[in-house]
């Protein structure tokens, strides 16, 4: 069972579906009792980080959240939710992350590139662990700010857009992807299977 | 490197898929459930679906076949259709919407931009404005005459008010098949930093490569040429990649072979 944390950000429907379709029993859910019965949490999210942490917040779920992943339950942020691992957010002022990696969340530099980077872009893998099996490594990317890792070796994989921005994350039982998997058709479904796969 | 997406757009009369030419005569072309299931199957970079009489009609978006059509997507699906408040928006992502496109509501309050984006962050909010030359200048056509207003202007207001992406439909070209008006988009995304999906008059892939040759857009949309010719969105793709523009080509594409 996965638990997909509902706080009120956005595409929860879209990853149940993915999981769906991948046999994967999953549950939408904010409840204590139903993430902690759950294998895995998947903290999805579209929106902004500010308002993202005062409704994690509002829900009691900061530190029971905290919690889980120092448990060791594989947790997998998507978008918002993989910016949310960060230790501060800078979008709408400064705001306290999850922190479960170190780093901020910051604008994409300015280049000639319109921002947001919206579309399908090419990752560059770093650290291979959950990207077996893939037939193609273009991911659909939507977003304005990003993840800006302080170590080199919590980043698992980039994607090129002017610079060299962090497209996943990665730390012990933590996931993050800057993509969204669930809307990524193959490739995506494969990271979502390999995620679950390497915790079964 | 990001990939020019090439984007079908589903458009909605309320009970089945239509399509118009320059706006006026809504012809049936189909169910959009099934549509939405054969795009899927091609692996298409994202689906665009609107209702385009919900505001002139004053209803909502049917959600029920909107969530039908996003259940048979593994894509983005972009929907629009009578979105005026935050509730129509939060009622379209939670069923699975990744983007929202305003149209009425931009032009009528342009304050709910800034709003909007401020809850959903620019990212989902997608403004919509069709665009026709009148005496030589690009004005904003809308059902309400008496809305009239420099397209040029409208479009620079609604990227200071924070909308994610544009959606530029040309009202002469939309279902003539004739080939995009390369100059309207060179106009209108001249001093535009946020991305732009251009739409109207596509009725061969050489349309496509015609226009990115001239114009950086992130995105192309078509209707026409995917509803009455053997054209698909990967016939599209391969005609942008022979002008060495980037976009996403799957191997079984290419063993499926190329229409041209």
């Amino acid at each position: 069972m996965v638990a997909i944390i509902d706080y009120g950000m956005g595409n929860v429907a879209s990853v149940q579906k993915a999981l769906h379709f991948l046999k994967i029993d999953s549950k939408v859910t904010s409840n204590y009792e139903d993430i902690n019965n759950s294998k895995y949490i998947i903290l999805p999210g579209v929106g902004s980080f500010r308002q993202a942490m005062e409704n994690l917040e509002k829900r009691k779920l900061v530190s029971f959240l905290k919690e889980k992943v120092e448990e060791g339950k594989p947790f997998l942020g998507i978008c918002l939710g993989m910016q949310l691992l960060a230790e501060r957010g800078h979008e709408d002022g400064l705001t306290a992350g999850l922190g479960f990696i170190e780093g901020d969340v910051i604008i994409i530099p300015k280049t000639d590139l319109p921002v947001p980077h919206i579309g399908w872009n090419n990752i560059t893998i770093k650290i291979p662990q959950y990207f077996d099996n893939l037939k193609d490594n273009n991911f659909y990317f939507v977003h304005s700010y990003f993840f800006n890792a302080k170590n080199i070796n919590d980043i698992s994989a980039t994607v090129k857009y002017g610079n060299d921005l962090v497209a996943v994350v990665q730390k012990n039982n933590v996931l993050g992807t800057q993509f969204h998997p669930e809307k990524s058709q193959t490739s995506g479904l494969q990271v979502l299977k390999n995620f679950i796969d390497a915790y079964a | 490197m990001l990939k020019i997406r090439v984007i079908p757009t589903l458009s909605f009369n309320g009970f089945a898929l239509v399509k118009t030419k320059q706006f006026e005569n809504p012809r049936m072309v189909g169910n959009p459930t099934q549509v939405a299931r054969v795009y899927n199957s091609r692996n298409v970079d994202e689906l665009v679906f609107v209702d385009i009489f919900a505001s002139k009609q004053k209803r909502k978006i049917n959600l029920a076949v909107v969530k039908q059509v996003i259940n048979e997507c593994f894509m983005p699906v972009t929907i629009g259709g009578g979105v005026d408040s935050i509730d129509d928006i939060n009622n379209l992502l939670k069923i699975g919407a990744d983007k929202v496109v305003l149209k009425s509501v931009a032009l009528k309050n342009p304050n709910f931009i800034r709003e909007a984006v401020k809850i959903f962050g620019s990212q989902c909010i997608v403004v919509s404005v069709d665009v026709k030359s009148v005496n030589n200048e690009y004005k904003v056509h809308h059902y309400d005459s008496e809305i009239n207003r420099s397209a040029i202007e409208f479009i620079k207001e609604m990227e200071d008010l924070g909308a994610g992406e544009l959606f530029v439909n040309d009202v002469k070209n939309d279902g003539m098949m004739n080939g995009f008006d390369v100059e309207l988009f060179s106009i209108l995304c001249r001093n535009i930093k946020i991305p732009v999906i251009a739409s109207g008059g596509a009725g061969k892939p050489e349309h496509f490569s015609d226009l990115l040759e001239k114009v950086n857009v992130t995105g192309v949309a078509g209707a026409s040429i995917f509803h009455y010719t053997q054209f698909t969105p990967f016939d599209i793709k391969y005609a942008i990649n022979q002008i060495n523009l980037p976009v996403r080509l799957f191997d079984y594409h290419l063993s499926e072979g190329v229409n041209k």
